[in-house]
């Protein structure tokens, strides 16, 4: 067997140069899903909050009206995703398994920067091939932890972050709001309205507000937390009468489908 | 073997694939939805409101359906700024007609001469995709297509822009009776059905369009004039 | 009037110091030298009649063409410098085809006319330098027919490329003499089969030759039919009604 067969694990990269050659060609190369998004994070007085819109899209198309962006890490983290959806959801849930070893392999609970490294070093391998831009909040025996991760590998810790294609709308809310030592309730308010921004001025983003509250020993995980975009109802039903159904032949009384094959004439 | 080749990474990866560089391009989709629904004596005029570009909104009350000089509504889609010089251009042609055969244009005049104003920039369009609107000289219901560069079609009913591919099935279905047994696709909408299936038009591809939404500029033609009104759409 | 002519009778660019362009009026006076043509417009259309001058037994009648088709729904009529017309009826054939061309409809009877008009006024240009394009103006009036959404309508143009809507007109030779005989004969309420006798009738009075169907032509303008000139039968059951 040839040697590149036997790695089970990793990516793979045979079709790098026929793709390229395609693509050289004038072939339209496939292109991945990348969700336009807001993720925001903050420090408060007694953790961290991650918030999250819900949109996920298709180019224009809203795809899923109300996807999950903050994803599970460990019962003290979470972090949101934004870009590629395959790769903000893969990477997140591999991490997820790897703290997961750690922690049973130290018999402790992971801290967050050990998160944050080994997503910075998984990321910076790919040389930004993978597309995962993360906002990563947790709490650790060191206090609340934030920090941004990009895609090519960087990272930032800092006590309010915004990502994705609303990160600028939320930032300017953050900018404008955001103190040192605020309440559970107003890091909570400061989040949602943070999101709201990147939801109505970003058409990348929208739906609803999910939440996550992390503080020493307790993770609340605040899915919907508003929704200020519920579907207004329809003007009249649009329910067909019965028979409505256009159909060329109609099947003889009797008959099961796939019953009535010609053979091909095979004589001549 | 050597075993070293197969430890390399590749030496380039697949990137998206641009066909043409960063050639000069005047032209910018602004998004946004327009609809027309013809009825016997009527025409239902439908737009939202929002501009804008990329992932960002320019203006969440800019209308791209107008009303012109002669009772006709243009509802348009496309390069915004096109569209409003487009209409200046109709409404200055309507104006020297109207001095010049001392009458305004009817629907069926103004839809050839928009056609013509379309081809006659044929080597660098006007990126607008128009929908021209208004009685014809009978009193039905006329309702006018264009592509940017003039092909013209009469029909019961279009939807055109960002959300034309969500919109013209559901009006396929529910104004033109098309596919279903017992239903004549010739048939007519009333007046509050056309209304209904315009708003309901509206709320749907809202939902799922992220380039409409905001308000909705509905427009009802009728022989006593047009009438206005505005409705509220998500915002998100 | 020849009385007055002075250096002032030339250019066509020039005013006398009385206000007149000699010229323009040569010209009118030149059309009272062509043949007869008269127009009366009724509800249900509008009728063209002209004279034809048959000069010699060897020329051959139908050639002369006194009466055109403009488009389906506007025909002429005119009399004076037949050469002329034929520049001036090409115009308007061109801006009849170029409007529908435009906007997909007929175009209006006044707005071809004033096309005409507009044409008939040009030999006054010229472009700096250059030479003027027309060296004098058109020896030719016009009765224009024609039907559109006002109805069935009648109008005269002259050299100054000035226009009237008539109700009744008579150009040419037997201009004065016709015009008063209609001036009594028309009533409003006219129909087309009267408005063929009276044009006829009108015509018989003023020509010097005998009025046969060979020396005449008469058309019609109407909403159903659009223009039509009358077949050699068609022409001479009027000419029996007389």
């Amino acid at each position: 067997m040839a040697p590149s067969m036997e790695s089970t694990t990793g990516f793979k990269f045979d079709n790098v140069r026929r793709n390229q050659l395609l693509g050289d060609k004038g072939y339209k190369v496939p292109t991945a899903t990348k969700t336009g998004t807001t993720i925001v994070g903050l420090i408060f007085r007694d953790g961290v909050i991650l918030g999250a819109d819900t949109r996920a899209t298709a180019g224009p198309i809203v795809a899923d009206k109300n996807c999950e962006k903050i994803h599970y890490l460990a019962p003290n983290m979470y972090c949101c995703g934004a870009g590629t959806a395959a790769d903000t959801e893969f990477t997140t849930n591999m991490i997820s398994s790897q703290l997961a070893l750690h922690s049973l392999s130290t018999g402790r609970e992971a801290r967050v920067v050990t998160a944050m490294t080994m997503l910075k070093q998984y990321l910076f391998k790919y040389q930004g091939h993978i597309g995962a831009a993360l906002v990563l909040g947790g709490y650790d025996v060191g206090g609340p932890h934030l920090f941004t991760i990009y895609p090519h590998g960087s990272t930032d810790k800092l006590p309010y972050v915004t990502m994705g294609s609303g990160s600028l709308a939320a930032m300017s809310v953050f900018e404008s709001r955001w103190r040192q030592g605020m309440s559970r309730e107003e890091g909570i308010e400061l989040v949602k309205d943070a999101i709201e921004a990147g939801i109505f001025n970003d058409m990348g983003s929208g739906s609803n507000v999910d939440v996550c509250v992390i503080t020493k020993g307790n993770t609340e995980y605040l899915r919907n937390y508003a929704r200020p975009n519920e579907r207004v109802e329809k003007e009249q039903s649009y329910k067909f009468p019965a028979g409505t159904t256009e159909f060329i032949v109609p099947r003889p009384a009797g008959v099961a489908a796939g019953e009535e094959s010609t053979a091909m004439d095979t004589s001549a | 073997m050597d075993f070293a080749q197969f430890q390399q990474a590749p030496v380039s990866v697949p990137t998206e694939h641009h066909s043409h560089g960063n050639r000069w391009d005047p032209y910018v989709d602004n998004g946004g939805t327009s609809l027309a629904i013809a009825g016997e004596d009527f025409v239902v005029v439908a737009s939202d409101t929002r501009q804008s570009n990329g992932y960002s909104i320019n203006s969440r009350y800019s209308p791209k359906a107008f009303e012109l000089s002669n009772g006709s509504v243009l509802a348009t889609t496309g390069y915004h700024a096109d569209a409003l010089k487009l209409v200046e251009h109709i409404e200055q042609r309507a104006q020297l007609y109207f001095h010049k055969h001392d009458r305004a244009m009817n629907v069926s005049a103004m839809a050839q001469m928009l056609s013509g104003i379309l081809y006659s920039k044929r080597f660098f369009p006007y990126y607008v995709f128009p929908i021209l609107s208004g009685l014809d000289a009978k009193g039905k219901g006329a309702v006018y297509t264009y592509d940017p560069v003039g092909n013209m079609e009469r029909v019961n009913y279009q939807a055109y822009g960002s959300a034309s591919a969500l919109v013209q099935p559901f009006l396929d279905s529910q104004v033109g009776f098309k596919n279903q047994r017992n239903a004549d696709p010739s048939r007519l909408l009333e007046r509050p059905q056309a209304v209904k299936l315009a708003i309901d038009a509206f709320t749907g591809a809202t939902e799922r369009d992220i380039h409409t939404g905001d308000w909705l500029d509905l427009f009802i033609i009728d022989q006593d004039g047009i009438h206005q009104t505005k409705r509220e759409l998500k915002h998100d | 009037m020849f009385l007055t002519r002075s250096e002032y009778d030339r250019g066509v660019n020039t005013f006398s110091p009385e206000g007149r362009l000699f010229q323009v009026e040569y010209a009118i006076e030149a059309i009272k030298l062509g043949s007869t043509a008269i127009g009366i417009r009724t509800s249900e259309g509008v009728v063209l009649a002209v004279e034809k001058r048959v000069t010699s037994p060897l020329l051959v009648a139908d050639s002369i063409e006194k009466i055109l088709e403009i488009d389906t729904h506007v025909a002429c009529a005119m009399s004076g410098l037949t050469a002329d017309s034929r520049t001036m009826i090409e115009h308007a054939r061109i801006e009849a085809q170029n409007h529908t061309f435009n906007y997909d409809e007929p175009v209006p009877v006044e707005s071809v006319t004033q096309s005409v008009c507009d044409l008939a006024l040009r030999f006054g240009e010229s472009t700096d330098g250059q030479q003027s394009t027309m060296s004098r103006p058109f020896g030719v009036a016009l009765l224009i027919a024609g039907v559109d959404d006002r109805g069935p309508q009648l109008f005269h143009t002259d050299p100054s490329g000035t226009f009237w809507r008539y109700e009744a007109k008579a150009i040419g030779a037997g201009s004065e003499g016709a015009q008063t005989e209609l001036q009594e004969q028309y009533h409003r309420g006219m129909s087309l089969e009267e408005a063929e006798t009276l044009a006829l009738k009108v015509l018989k009075q003023v020509m010097e030759e005998k009025l046969s169907s060979t020396n005449v032509q008469l058309a019609k303008v109407t909403e159903q039919t659009g223009f039509q000139i009358y077949t050699k039968d068609e022409l001479e059951a009027v000419i029996g009604r007389l």
